[in-house]
């Protein structure tokens, strides 16, 4: 793993309609993290994901990409290096996996281009690499929940990125689909950025966790650091219990109500 | 089904089969009519008379090419408009652009009838003026949104029609009488200046359709998903409205109010081949010139000596087709 920082966040603050959304927030992360972005509803993890993807601006403070202000770079060239995964709902036209996977070129092609050899080659290696290899040519509206992320997860392969954003890419997929799709992410070895909802995937596939509180960033480290029964009872205001998830080397989250207890 | 058969021919024999069904289309539009005239004819085999030659060249050739360029590109503009609104019923009429028409064509015909014939040009600019009107309205909302786009363009849409009904009711009847005919549609006015103006309009949009096809398929998926990929959202929408609003009011202006084509067609090309934005634009071209040449041969065979309006026998068949698609979806 290396040290570059590939994304630094300096004192960044987000309003929007004169509310604040983020607050103060300074971070850095370096190349290679699978880092979690983990908090309650509304405590800023999807705006966070969208100032990366410069759908917001920051109120102020400075976002840095790979050392330089992320305002310097246009939509396109952003494109070419930081590839989103977001929680789908279903289209309302039908197209093919292969017309999916290929937008994935958007960033990388002119107008004029059209697709060569190497490119087709590229769509079969991404959609092998997430489990699909025989779909190529099925419709994507059809394919299950799981199936439609692991197709956008081979779009962003095709895009190339050096940066992965996953925005609650496991909501609404069945507890094997998941692991499965966090896994490929892993495998991918980019820097990947997930806001997860579930304590106990971010534990087990994520090396660094950002937790978010109300817009500000409450712990910042291994999931042993951050993943500790006083912050996380605070944060989100229900008892939890810690202990050694018996599949991994890492930390498990019960939550349970005060009756429980 | 008729998918699976489509996908089962070669490219080249699907092209060979798309390519003679436009020809008999053409041809049939070319010797149908009042004076008929034969294949043999057409071909040059056998020798035409001076009335089949004026007939031909001066009436049957222009009108051919309009009724293939109006149908090509009222087809062009919905599924442009569909696909870069995500709404499957949108269609360049959608944006107030016939209202905008009638409008023009109301006023050039009953506020100031020395100007009658310059009826298109009020109508062109009626319709322009209704989707600047949308833009603007829009504008000072939050137009980003798709939503409020469409709902402007239902409001002007409503808001011009009601000044053109009050023109309508306050004019004399026989004047009124005119501006609903040309309202019906038609393209028995067809000349080559009207293909001359029109061309141009439908072959840029086709072009940039092409040249954006990777971006327009990002859009079908979600805002969010193409601004990902680099795609800027909001100016591509823009562009595309604009232009779908220039050939929409130029066929509009010169052939009247042809309903459904550019709503139904895309429907039936996604059903056939498919909804990649090449297979889509590609496809919806060719199937709108075939339509609206079959429709218009048809109107103009129908009843004898008489001419039923274009956009009452497309609005016939539309209705008729969106409802066998209702039965279909019932069904499946």
């Amino acid at each position: 793993m290396g040290h570059t920082p590939v994304v630094e966040f300096l004192q960044v603050q987000l309003h929007i309609d004169q509310q604040q959304i983020l607050t103060e927030l300074t971070f850095a992360i370096e190349q290679g993290q699978f880092v979690g972005l983990l908090g309650p509803n509304g405590a800023g993890k999807t705006s966070l994901l969208r100032l990366l993807q410069k759908e917001y601006h920051p109120s102020s403070g400075q976002i840095k990409f790979k050392n330089q202000p992320l305002g310097s770079f246009n939509q396109s060239e952003l494109a070419a290096k930081v590839a989103l995964v977001s929680q789908l709902s279903g289209p309302l036209f039908d197209l093919t996996v292969a017309d999916v996977v290929l937008m994935g070129l958007i960033p990388h092609k002119a107008l004029w281009q059209t697709n060569t050899e190497q490119d087709l080659l590229q769509l079969k290696q991404s959609l092998k690499l997430v489990g699909l290899a025989d779909k190529e040519r099925h419709s994507f509206a059809h394919l299950s929940g799981g199936e439609q992320q692991r197709v956008l997860l081979a779009r962003a392969v095709m895009q190339k990125p050096l940066l992965l954003l996953l925005d609650e890419p496991t909501n609404h997929l069945d507890l094997y689909y998941q692991h499965q799709v966090l896994r490929i992410a892993k495998a991918l070895s980019i820097t990947v950025i997930a806001s997860i909802h579930d304590l106990n995937l971010a534990s087990r596939y994520c090396d660094r966790l950002l937790l978010l509180n109300k817009g500000q960033l409450v712990a910042d480290g291994t999931a042993e650091q951050v993943l500790t029964q006083e912050l996380l009872t605070e944060v989100f205001r229900i008892p939890c219990l810690i202990d050694q998830n018996p599949f991994g080397d890492c930390p498990r989250v019960s939550f349970g109500y005060k009756d429980d207890l | 089904m008729s998918k699976v058969l489509l996908a089962a021919l070669p490219v080249p024999l699907r092209l060979l089969l798309a390519i003679a069904l436009l020809l008999l289309v053409c041809f049939c539009a070319l010797s149908t009519g009042a004076v008929p005239i034969s294949i043999s004819a057409l071909f040059g085999l056998s020798p035409l008379d001076e009335m089949q030659s004026t007939v031909l060249w001066q009436l049957r050739f222009p009108r051919l090419l309009l009724a293939l360029l109006a149908g090509a590109g009222l087809a062009l503009c919905g599924a442009l408009l569909q696909n870069a609104s995500r709404n499957p019923l949108a269609d360049p009429y959608l944006f107030g652009i016939v209202s905008g028409a009638a409008l023009g064509a109301t006023i050039a015909t009953i506020v100031v009838p020395e100007w009658q014939l310059l009826t298109p040009l009020f109508a062109f600019f009626g319709a322009l003026l209704a989707v600047f009107l949308v833009l603007v309205i829009g504008a000072s909302s939050r137009w980003q949104r798709l939503e409020s786009l469409l709902l402007c363009g239902v409001a002007v849409s409503f808001m011009l029609s009601a000044i053109t009904t009050t023109l309508l009711y306050l004019s004399e009847p026989f004047a009124a009488n005119r501006v609903m005919f040309w309202l019906m549609g038609s393209l028995s006015q067809a000349s080559l200046t009207h293909v001359a103006f029109i061309s141009p309009l439908v072959f840029i949009t086709l072009l940039l359709g092409l040249l954006y096809r990777r971006q327009l398929d990002a859009l079908v998926l979600s805002d969010e998903s193409a601004r990902s990929l680099g795609v800027n959202v909001q100016p591509l929408r823009l562009v595309i409205l604009l232009l779908c609003a220039a050939v929409s009011a130029a066929i509009v202006a010169f052939c009247g109010g042809i309903a459904f084509v550019g709503l139904m067609i895309p429907h039936l090309v996604r059903s056939l081949f498919g909804l990649s934005s090449v297979a889509l634009l590609l496809g919806s071209v060719w199937l709108g010139a075939v339509f609206l040449t079959g429709v218009d041969t048809l109107s103009r065979s129908l009843l004898p000596e008489q001419e039923l309006p274009i956009g009452v026998v497309t609005s016939a068949i539309g209705s008729l087709f969106f409802l066998s698609m209702l039965f279909k979806y019932r069904r499946g």
